[in-house]
């Protein structure tokens, strides 16, 4: 058995990851990316909005950190919140310094501009390519410290002995040659699931591979109920209208012409957090009062020039997938599936309960966002937390160095999964096509486990999901090919993919409560007495079980939430 | 709508004449949808066993350049109706070109990216830094984010005409990457790498403008026009010394003696009147010409006459040149 | 129909083929022309490489004199379109631009006004002339005659400058103008990319067997010439080409016709009056087809 081994293996290769690999290798690790992407083609780089740090000398750490503790709806604990709040500005320096090209200020000095949730303007940019610009420079350096990268290798499973994580089992695309990958320490960084969800602003790629591979691996994936629904993307595909839209000043109207956010939230208006915007605009659109199933979002008043320079890409965007020229008319957009909050339980280290498996990014729940994300935090918590994971699995590497092979049998039952599917693909038989599958639970998921919730609909969503999982069972392949073999791929994902939802559905219909992203019509209040904790789900072979633990808070007591 | 799809399809498992064939698909979409929707249609609920590469559907990771109808594009990026122009009409979706196919329409990229490598892919910084950010102007950070709005889909390689024959050139891609460290302010190594782009082999002189990749690039990075940037910046920076800057220049002379273009003294004024064995290699060609009556002989005279306007013309060089000066100073 | 007339430089000095047959032909078709003597060189695209501004001076002077004739511009060279049309899409976008430009220009009495016209000859045929009235003219049907279309690269590219919105068969007028005289056109690989003239000098090797290969993949399609509306493509596809063949060390053979020479051809012009005589590759072929079309 040929094995690859290196000190630090990053899974993923997003923003995340690669800061993480960074920090690994100028902390003398030996490291090495495993992913199924080329880095520059990470979901990283479709953020579009910006980064956020306190900067300006009226602005302060501390109340970037009270206001992502507010808009996370009290979840968030509050030392991770400080940290992420204290350590940005030093991060987004060195991005700059690295080569980032932030848009600026008269006098040369870094630009903000406004965020939804944000007391202060405090969100860095450049144009709306934000995730994009950081995402090439990030790679740049991995370049130029010539870290190992695994591209296109599929990873299966984490591999596990004697409750300690060894190393990673891993597809590469271009063989289909199951590979052991062996590490002392293992940073997931798969970021999202938002694929669950049909529609979502995420990637194709956004399967939840990373927390369905720790969840398997016996970590807990901790508030996985807390789905963030975008109040800005298109109609058909659902792909993102930046927040930074609404930062320039871009109106959301409902069918009326009305700016109705006024209503709901009358200081902020367009920049509440987003849980508030998304739920104002399904109520809007649920009361009659959108445009064809969407609100609108104009952005006409800031001008061809403002729109080219700060909002370019959204303008193609919205022009090739939704006929719809920005400049000249509004377009129609909806609240869609887009961030989980939830993920793998960290320390504020990146360290899972799993002895070697750190977590970063959005498959990482330290939790900074608690409840509700606020925009520009997610790019933020790459870079902290992504450092923080690369130093920590770095030093873990180093303590640990385990010079043991791995056991002959770590490919076995990956081996005997995918032998099966390859059976059944030469066989031509079975039932459903991965679509199929995957299109019942996106829908399911999005009118189920959407934006309002209620104890039928959740009750309703989990019978779905374990008929799905039956049906997955027999899932159809019909590719029989080894290379490149997208079809075996799809149906690998969607396993995760229904794993993840289980818990979704499971840690939503238990939480009989309010809180931020997480609205149950049944229960419409906020129930800090009951319900301020975090939920964990383990896997067991019956599904999720769910536990709970407490939220650390620190100077912020939770109050009445309004914007 | 029907759209009609005609897919090459590669296996590498295949044995011999196998490998290639072509793919046909109909199938039954609504009319917004892009080709690589239909693709995902065609791979979802049609032919599980098609190959290729996809993500982000919004025209940022850079994952789904194909050949489609001959040319490279973007295929979350390029809708059915923009093809489609009667009904019925085929779509040919083919892999890029000049990359090796691994299976469908997967192509093997590892060409592409060792050309990143080959324009030393990140910035050098003056040592020691800024203790802050570095000090720059929104217009020069601005103008960086077009360079760097290329999102790596390969349409360009697959498509430049340079690369079909000659293996070497650093092509469109790497080019405007190396734009993007020559045109940063915060570079420190800015003539070192003009003159490497222009000493080395397959470097900015080799493009042949033929706005192919302006053309194709689905984020309008117009890579060619970052390559003439570099050009021009490396005969400022004082280090383009080659054939394609000499060419420059005799060009430019000529139109400033004579109005016109002085096709009989721009080769020998190009490759260097010392450079005799060049100057041989292009006798027959020459002699070629003289006898099919295409070498106007008198041109060469020094008494050639230049247009009427000459005068004008000069003057607007001696302004523009003056204008250049004061803006450089 | 009049037009002011930019024949290039390359018409009045490497390739006066060109423009003798120009000349001609227009006068046979009833098209005016009225020549623009004092025009100056665009720049080709290598004074716009080190000098931009100074490409655009030179370019509204042109379009200027031409307002000042009273007519469209028509000219004969893809690579003048390419770089004409360039230029006035800056100059029609931005108007301060512009106003600076003109501030130039006023000492000689000049001065460019957005949306001049400016054609090449190519697009002129088929969208003023008309291909049916074209069909009329011919007296010589070029049956039999199997022509490869070269473009060179300007006219065809970036095509958002090059009006192909309102007009999206420009990319194709070449076969519809080769079979409007009644000859054949031949579809091959590398009728719409770079003939490798501008790095003749820089790089000899990649310039001749890009004319070589494309030459060669027309000849394999059963090319009997190939037509062009550009001489800076005819220069490396003619003049070159037996250096081409060399390189790609391969027989190619293939006479390179300018557009009007096809034309003249087929309306009945003589051919020692098209200049057919003055080509590097001998056109003796093409002309025996054409007579024995006649003939037929």
């Amino acid at each position: 058995m040929t094995v690859i081994k290196h000190d630090v293996l990053v899974i993923g290769a997003g923003l995340a990851g690669m800061r993480a690999a960074i920090e690994a290798a100028r902390n003398g690790a030996d490291v090495a990316m495993v992913t199924k992407l080329h880095p520059m083609r990470s979901h990283s780089g479709a953020a579009q909005g910006g980064i956020n740090a306190a900067l300006d000398e009226e602005d302060s750490w501390e109340a970037h950190a009270f206001d992502t503790v507010k808009g996370s709806d009290y979840l968030a604990d509050q030392d991770a919140a400080e940290i992420l709040a204290r350590e940005a500005a030093d991060n987004i320096i060195e991005l700059e310094r690295m080569g980032t090209a932030f848009s600026r200020q008269e006098n040369g000095r870094i630009q903000q501009r406004p965020f939804g949730g944000a007391g202060f303007a405090r969100t860095c940019f450049i144009g709306d390519i934000t995730g994009q610009a950081i995402l090439h420079v990030i790679y740049e350096q991995i370049l130029k410290l010539g870290v190992t990268v695994y591209e296109e290798y599929y990873c299966t499973s984490l591999i596990v002995e004697d409750g300690v994580a060894r190393g990673v089992v891993a597809l590469p695309m271009m063989t289909g040659n199951l590979t052991p990958v062996q590490g002392s320490a293992i940073v997931m960084a798969t970021g999202g699931l938002g694929r669950v969800y049909s529609p979502t602003s995420n990637a194709l790629a956004c399967t939840g591979d990373g927390m369905a591979i720790a969840y398997r691996a016996g970590a807990p994936l901790q508030d996985m109920e807390f789905m963030q629904f975008h109040p800005t993307t298109l109609k058909d595909s659902g792909v993102l209208m930046t927040e930074g839209a609404r930062g320039e000043g871009g109106y959301l109207l409902n069918k009326d012409g009305e700016r109705f956010m006024e209503k709901y939230a009358p200081n902020k208006i367009e920049l509440a957090s987003r849980d508030v915007v998304s739920r104002a605009e399904q109520t809007e659109i649920d009361e009659g009062r959108g445009v064809d199933g969407c609100v609108l979002l104009d952005v006409r008043h800031l001008g061809e020039e403002k729109i080219n320079e700060r909002l370019g890409q959204i303008r193609d965007l919205a022009k090739d997938l939704a006929n719809t020229d920005i400049v000249y008319e509004p377009v129609k957009v909806r609240p869609g599936a887009h961030y989980a909050m939830g993920g793998i339980k960290t320390d504020v280290h990146g360290a899972s309960p799993v002895p070697g498996l750190f977590a970063a990014g959005e498959c990482a729940n330290v939790s900074v966002h608690g409840a509700n994300r606020l925009g520009g935090n997610s790019l933020l918590e790459t870079i902290v937390f992504g450092r923080r994971a690369g130093e920590a699995a770095a030093r873990y590497a180093k303590e640990h160095a385990s010079p043991q092979p791995l056991s002959e049998s770590v490919l076995q039952r990956d081996q005997a999964l995918m032998s099966s599917l390859m059976e059944r693909s030469h066989r031509g038989d079975g039932g459903d096509r991965p679509a199929v599958i995957r299109g019942e639970l996106g829908e399911m998921m999005h009118h189920q486990v959407g934006i309002f919730r209620s104890r039928e609909g959740l009750a309703s969503a989990l019978e779905k999901v374990r008929e799905l999982e039956k049906r997955y069972q027999s899932v159809r392949l019909e590719d029989t090919g080894k290379v490149f073999n997208m079809d075996l791929i799809t149906v690998h994902e969607l396993g995760f993919m229904l794993d993840i939802a289980h818990t979704m559905i499971s840690g939503a219909l238990a939480r009989e409560e309010s809180r931020g992203a997480h609205t149950r019509r049944d229960f419409p209040e906020r129930d800090d007495e009951h319900w301020l904790k975090h939920t964990l789900a383990y896997d067991t072979p019956e599904g999720p079980r769910l536990e709970y633990g407490p939220v650390t808070i620190t100077n912020w007591q939770p109050e009445v939430r309004t914007y | 709508m029907k759209v009609r799809l005609k897919v090459k399809r590669h296996d590498p498992e295949a044995h011999g004449g196998q490998a290639s064939r072509y793919s046909d698909y109909t199938i039954d979409v609504p009319e917004h949808i892009t080709i690589l929707d239909a693709l995902l249609e065609v791979r979802d609920y049609h032919d599980g066993s098609l190959a290729f590469r996809y993500s982000c559907r919004s025209a940022i990771c850079g994952s789904c350049g194909m050949r489609v109808d001959g040319r490279g594009r973007l295929t979350c990026k390029t809708k059915v109706t923009d093809l489609v122009k009667t009904e019925g009409q085929e779509i040919l979706v083919e892999p890029m070109g000049n990359m090796p196919v691994i299976k469908d329409l997967v192509t093997d990229m590892e060409m592409y990216w060792s050309k990143m490598d080959q324009v030393t892919p990140w910035l050098q910084p003056a040592d020691p830094g800024p203790e802050r950010e570095n000090l720059v102007s929104h217009e020069a950070m601005l103008d960086l984010a077009q360079t760097m709005g290329c999102i790596h889909c390969g349409v360009c390689v697959s498509d430049c005409p340079v690369l079909e024959i000659d293996k070497s050139f650093i092509a469109p891609a790497a080019l405007a990457k190396a734009h993007r460290f020559v045109d940063d302010p915060r570079d420190a190594k800015t003539k070192e790498r003009l003159e490497e782009l222009s000493a080395v082999k397959g470097g900015i002189w080799d493009c042949t403008r033929c706005n192919m990749c302006v053309e194709v690039c689905p984020k309008d990075v117009r890579p060619m026009d970052r390559i003439m940037q570099l050009r021009e910046l490396a005969v400022k920076a004082g280090v383009a010394s080659g054939t394609g800057a000499r060419h420059g220049e005799a060009f430019v002379d000529s139109v400033q003696r004579l109005g016109r273009l002085d096709e009989m003294r721009l080769l020998p004024a190009s490759v260097g009147l010392w450079n005799a064995p060049r100057l041989l290699s292009e006798m027959p060609g020459a002699l070629r010409m003289l006898r099919a009556g295409k070498l106007p002989w008198n041109h060469a005279l020094p008494w050639r006459k230049p247009i009427a306007g000459i005068k004008h013309v000069r003057r607007l060089f001696d302004r523009a040149r003056r204008e250049k000066k004061e803006a450089s100073s | 129909m009049k037009y002011a007339f930019w024949p290039g430089c390359v018409s009045k000095g490497a390739c006066p083929e060109l423009y003798d047959s120009m000349i001609l032909t227009c006068a046979k078709l009833g098209i005016e022309l009225e020549e623009m003597y004092d025009g100056n060189c665009t720049g080709a695209g290598v004074i716009s490489e080190h000098e931009p501004k100074l490409a655009d001076l030179l370019n509204a002077r042109n379009f200027a004199i031409a307002q000042k004739m009273g007519h469209d511009l028509v000219n004969i060279c893809s690579t003048c379109q390419g770089v004409q049309s360039m230029v006035q899409e800056k100059l029609d976008r931005d108007e301060e631009y512009r106003a600076e430009i003109n501030a130039q220009l006023a000492e000689e009495g000049l001065e460019y006004k957005p949306g001049l016209v400016i054609k090449n000859f190519m697009w002129v045929l088929v969208e003023d002339y008309g291909l049916d009235k074209l069909k009329e003219k011919v007296v010589r049907k070029l049956d039999g005659l199997n022509c490869g279309p070269f473009y060179g690269c300007y006219i065809l590219r970036p095509s958002r400058i090059l009006g192909m919105e309102e007009h999206p068969e420009r990319d194709h007028y070449l076969e519809q103008i080769i079979e409007a005289v009644g000859a054949t056109a031949v579809q091959y690989e590398g009728q719409d990319k770079c003939c490798g003239f501008p790095i003749l000098t820089n790089n000899r090797k990649n310039s001749l067997t890009q004319a070589g290969t494309h030459i060669g993949s027309a000849k394999d399609q059963g090319a009997d010439c190939l037509v062009t509306p550009c001489p800076l493509c005819h220069l490396n596809l003619d003049a070159q080409q037996p250096s081409a063949a060399e390189v790609i060390q391969r027989e190619l053979n293939v006479p390179i016709i300018h557009l009007p020479q096809l034309l003249g051809l087929a309306i009945g012009i003589d051919d020692k009056l098209l200049r057919m005589n003055r080509h590097v590759v001998g056109t003796q072929a093409v002309l025996d087809k054409v007579m024995a079309a006649v003939e037929a």
